[in-house]
């Protein structure tokens, strides 16, 4: 968790940590306040005096790296490491991968460690068998945290919100207004991973839909509530569809990321009639879906009145001078698609793509297209839409994402947040809605930064680890498919094939009850393994003499010396076999020998006398 | 160990020992072994924190479905579950083989001496002793026997049990104590406690009336065999010399004194008084090496004296029925 702070704090919380460490003495009263407030203040002012998550979690560390300064009884020890326990959980809210999780379990071993130093002596205490103690307490405690994490009934939905900005903003917003985007366009972490079921499409064809944004204020578009809630009209289907897994970070939106035009989605998300895939509840978990789309859809004949009159809407009072070039162009080019391919070519001749864009004024339309002439794809399509409805062709702006880096290793698609992307859809009677991304009409050589450049080029370090990448994201997507996505549906499939419905509570306890057995069962076997004798092979040879003995009825008495016993049992056995009373007698010397008298014996001696103790058979 | 350091549940723990049901529910012989129906488990007040602590985390992390959280918030709960099983097996097993007590004057502090050995080879350490405010800590490693001594105070003279001895553990973190009562029926003989500022001895009877055999002295009485125990410097060697076996010389001495301790002499003074004035008396008659009779309401010792004859004679006094 310490390494997810700002540079600043970590050091300073070190720094802190180790004064703590090496100043025993109590600090007077007004050091520890300066102390204090020193330190939230420099919380305060590296979170910018927001107070959110991160800002708590970082206070909760300065709390802990404080307290040493006044850890004095057993007392403060306890009430810190006990309150210590928080950190790892709060690590988690921000990362859930792999290593947190190691570096945790590290933690909380070394809190058992200080847990079980607290009862010791603590002039006695020897560090290795601490931790020993501390692993040992961990592993047996797999069986029972396994099974309480697997068969623990899971809440399928959370009783109270999530703190806010607890999750990134990967996802895609309901409006998109020029400076807002930059955040995404270089937010370089994992949005969704894709793998194709059977057929891979083309990789100009890989759209992925997310919200559609209709209605245009002069400044931001936003979304139709509207559209939200109507049903979609009916799509005709031809060529092959396409089917995908898709495994989507937490968005805290509720819009799930198809393949332009979605067919099928999951269960729990619905098709609106602007063809996004919206779910029930915000995604603030990793979610794990199959849908199918198809890439050739047939739209009805007709659009609908409401959706062409949405699609058409401008504000009056802007862009005066786009709303005239579209009305020329379009008295000049009546036919849509011919329409905007000579916007294209324009856009091919005279723009350039920058993601560092100079501010648009109260016309952004017409600033875009007449002045600045560079920007990127949310200029690009916000511009391109304007311009089309001006001309009277219904367009609509569609955000999500395009692209992506192939991984080999696993074999599935990787779409970061800054392949966000913004493109349009225009109505074309007879054909219907048709895709156009003017900012992929950009001329190469235009194409002034992107968002690897900006992020830092990729050096040559970078690329030769590529396929180390690909196989670290290919490991921490097992990951979560494996850890993260569990979740009470996942419970539910887990159940069913051994016949069990997890909504009906009585079955549900009863699961985790035999779960919990079982584990504690193995438990009580790990606590129970005994020490193993470290016995010498003689001793142990001599053991399984005495045991011998004793089958016959010649019980060696555990005060008896081995002659006397060897002197009694050759009494009784003398009258019967003679040579197994000697025998005995002169296996119970050897071993005499052997155990109390100090001449060496030699290897082979020993070897001689572990297989006569083991061969010997009273007959 | 005084009450303050006592946590919430271990006092709760302390107080219940006297309901009816907790075992054992009356003094018993030894050897005493510890099984699970004896052995109580409860969590330390650290534990309850702990399990608070747990409790909000794991609350937090299934509200959020966040599985780290969750695995982890499991992991700790399982060890703090196992640290109670943990704890009741490092005593499960245990035995208690013998006590003993070398005698003391009431108000003084006897050392008792325990022995302790264990089934099965598991080390059991950080085990606990407590008996009323004095506690003792040990480990008993697989194996071994152990003997510890433990200092409890005596308050009244004659025969006493030692009451509920609790021996406890709180490893193997801290979270769990895991306990058992132990009340051994053995009896433990406590003197008199002696009287601060007595007379001097009652006049001496009889004196130089009769002589007896000592290894000291300044006649030669006789010489007889070797017995174990004789000091060296009374080996005869040159008459040994002669023979098979070791010869001693035994001298004769005439005692210096010979005193009749009468508990009817001694009417005037309340019941209690008597008895420890006699009990100082014995002592200091053993002291000042005279020999000395006792003289009981209900008994007489005949004259002796050694260890032998001031021990019965202080049990004697110790043993007279309360008033």
């Amino acid at each position: 968790m310490l390494l997810q702070l700002p540079t600043v704090l970590m050091f300073v919380f070190i720094l802190i940590l180790a004064l703590g460490f090496f100043h025993q003495k109590q600090l007077p009263g007004f050091v520890r306040f300066l102390l204090v407030a020193l330190l939230g203040a420099t919380v305060m002012t590296s979170y910018n005096f927001g107070i959110g998550r991160d800002a708590a979690s970082a206070a909760l560390l300065a709390m802990l790296a404080l307290k040493p300064f006044e850890t004095h009884s057993q007392r403060d020890a306890k009430s810190l490491l006990g309150f210590s326990l928080f950190a790892p959980f709060a690590a988690f809210l921000q990362d859930q991968g792999p290593i947190t999780l190691g570096l945790s379990v590290i933690g909380v071993l070394m809190c058992f460690a200080s847990f079980a130093a607290l009862v010791q002596n603590l002039l006695q205490i020897s560090w290795r068998s601490l931790f020993k103690s501390a692993a040992r307490a961990g592993l047996i405690a797999m069986p029972l945290a396994m099974s309480g994490f697997w068969l623990f009934p899971r809440l399928p939905s959370p009783i109270w919100g999530l703190p806010e900005n607890a999750l990134g903003g990967k996802g895609l917003g309901d409006r998109m207004e020029p400076v807002e985007w930059l955040d995404k366009l270089t937010d370089d972490s994992i949005a969704l991973r894709v793998k194709f079921l059977d057929k891979t499409p083309n990789r100009n064809q890989m759209y992925w839909r997310g919200p559609v944004l209709t209605r245009f204020d002069g400044s931001a578009w936003i979304r139709d509530i509207g559209a939200m809630v109507r049903t979609p009209p009916s799509l005709g289907i031809q060529g092959n569809l396409v089917s995908y897994e898709v495994m989507m970070e937490p968005s805290s939106r509720r819009d799930l990321l198809v393949l332009d035009l979605p067919i099928q989605v999951p269960n729990n998300a619905k098709i609106n009639a602007e063809f996004t895939a919206v779910t029930q509840a915000p995604i603030n978990e990793l979610q794990r879906y199959v849908a199918t789309s198809t890439l050739q859809p047939i739209f009805p004949e007709k659009l609908d009145a409401l959706d062409r009159m949405i699609a058409l809407q401008l504000p009056r009072d802007r862009n005066p001078r786009t709303r005239e070039m579209a009305l020329q162009w379009a008295n000049e080019t009546p036919d849509p698609i011919l329409l905007a391919n000579r916007f294209l070519s324009w856009i091919q001749k005279d723009f350039k793509y920058t993601l560092i864009a100079p501010l648009l004024g109260r016309n952004s339309a017409d600033d875009f297209l007449f002045s600045t002439k560079r920007g990127y794809c949310q200029h690009f399509s916000s511009s391109f839409a304007v311009f089309m409805r001006s001309a009277g062709v219904p367009t609509r702006v569609v955000t999500g994402f395009v692209g992506g880096d192939y991984n080999k290793v696993g074999s599935y698609w990787m779409l970061y947040g800054k392949d966000a992307h913004a493109w349009d859809e225009i109505w074309v009677e007879g054909r219907g809605w048709v895709r156009v991304d003017p900012t992929a009409a950009v001329a190469p050589e235009n194409i002034l930064d992107t968002v690897d450049d900006l992020n830092g080029s990729k050096n040559f370090a970078e690329s030769f680890f590529s396929s180390t990448l690909q196989t670290s994201d290919w490991l921490r997507r097992s990951w979560n498919e494996l850890v993260l996505g569990y979740n009470a549906a996942r419970q539910k499939d887990l159940m069913r094939p051994l016949g069990l419905n997890m909504d009906d509570a009585k079955q549900l306890i009863f699961v985790f009850i035999i779960g919990a057995g079982t584990a504690l069962g193995i438990t009580l076997l790990l606590l129970l393994r005994q020490r193993k004798e470290d016995l010498h092979e003689v001793e142990r040879a001599w053991r399984i003499f005495i045991k011998q003995m004793r089958k016959k009825r010649y019980e060696k008495f555990s005060h008896e010396p081995a002659s006397q016993f060897a002197k009694r049992v050759a009494e009784l056995y003398q009258g019967k076999t003679p040579e197994s009373a000697e025998r005995t007698k002169q296996l119970c010397a050897r071993y005499t020998q052997w155990r109390y008298e100090n001449r060496q014996f030699d290897s082979g001696e020993i070897k001689q006398l572990v297989s006569d103790l083991r061969q010997f058979r009273l007959t | 160990m005084t009450s303050e350091h006592r946590d919430i549940v271990e006092r709760f723990g302390d107080r219940a020992a006297r309901w009816a049901f907790i075992r054992p529910k009356k003094p018993e012989r030894l050897p005493i072994f510890l099984n699970r129906g004896r052995i109580y488990v409860l969590p330390t007040s650290f534990g309850l924190f702990i399990a608070g602590v747990i409790t909000v985390l794991l609350l937090g992390a299934l509200n959020y479905n966040n599985n780290p959280a969750i695995f982890l918030a499991f992991i700790i709960a399982a060890a703090a579950h196992n640290s109670l099983v943990h704890a009741h097996l490092l005593l499960s097993g245990l035995s208690i083989k013998t006590l003993h007590a070398e005698p003391v004057h009431a108000g003084q502090i006897m050392q008792l001496r325990m022995r302790f050995d264990a089934k099965g080879a598991r080390d059991r350490q950080g085990l606990e002793l407590v008996c009323d405010t004095s506690e003792e800590k040990f480990d008993l490693l697989a194996r071994e026997q152990i003997e510890i001594t433990i200092a409890i105070p005596t308050v009244r003279r004659g025969w006493m049990l030692t009451g509920r001895m609790r021996l406890s553990t709180v490893r193997p973190l801290g979270l769990a104590r895991a306990w058992s009562w132990l009340r051994p029926d053995t009896q433990l003989l406590v003197y008199p406690a002696l009287e601060a500022q007595a007379p001097a001895l009652p006049e001496a009877q009889g004196e130089g009336s009769q002589t007896r055999k000592h290894s000291q002295g300044e006649h030669l009485h006789q010489l007889r065999e070797y017995r174990h125990g004789d000091a060296k410097k009374q080996i005869a060697w040159k008459a040994s010399a002669r023979g098979e076996n070791l010869l001693v010389r035994e001298y004769e001495t005439q005692t210096a004194k010979e005193v009749q301790l009468d508990w009817f002499s001694l009417s005037p003074l309340p019941y209690e008084a008597r008895v420890s004035r006699l009990a100082r008396w014995v002592v200091i008659a053993e002291q000042s090496a005279c020999r000395y009779s006792l003289r009981l309401p209900q008994e007489f010792i005949a004259s002796g004296s050694g260890l032998e004859q001031r021990h019965a004679c202080l049990r004697a006094l110790a043993l007279l029925p309360h008033v």
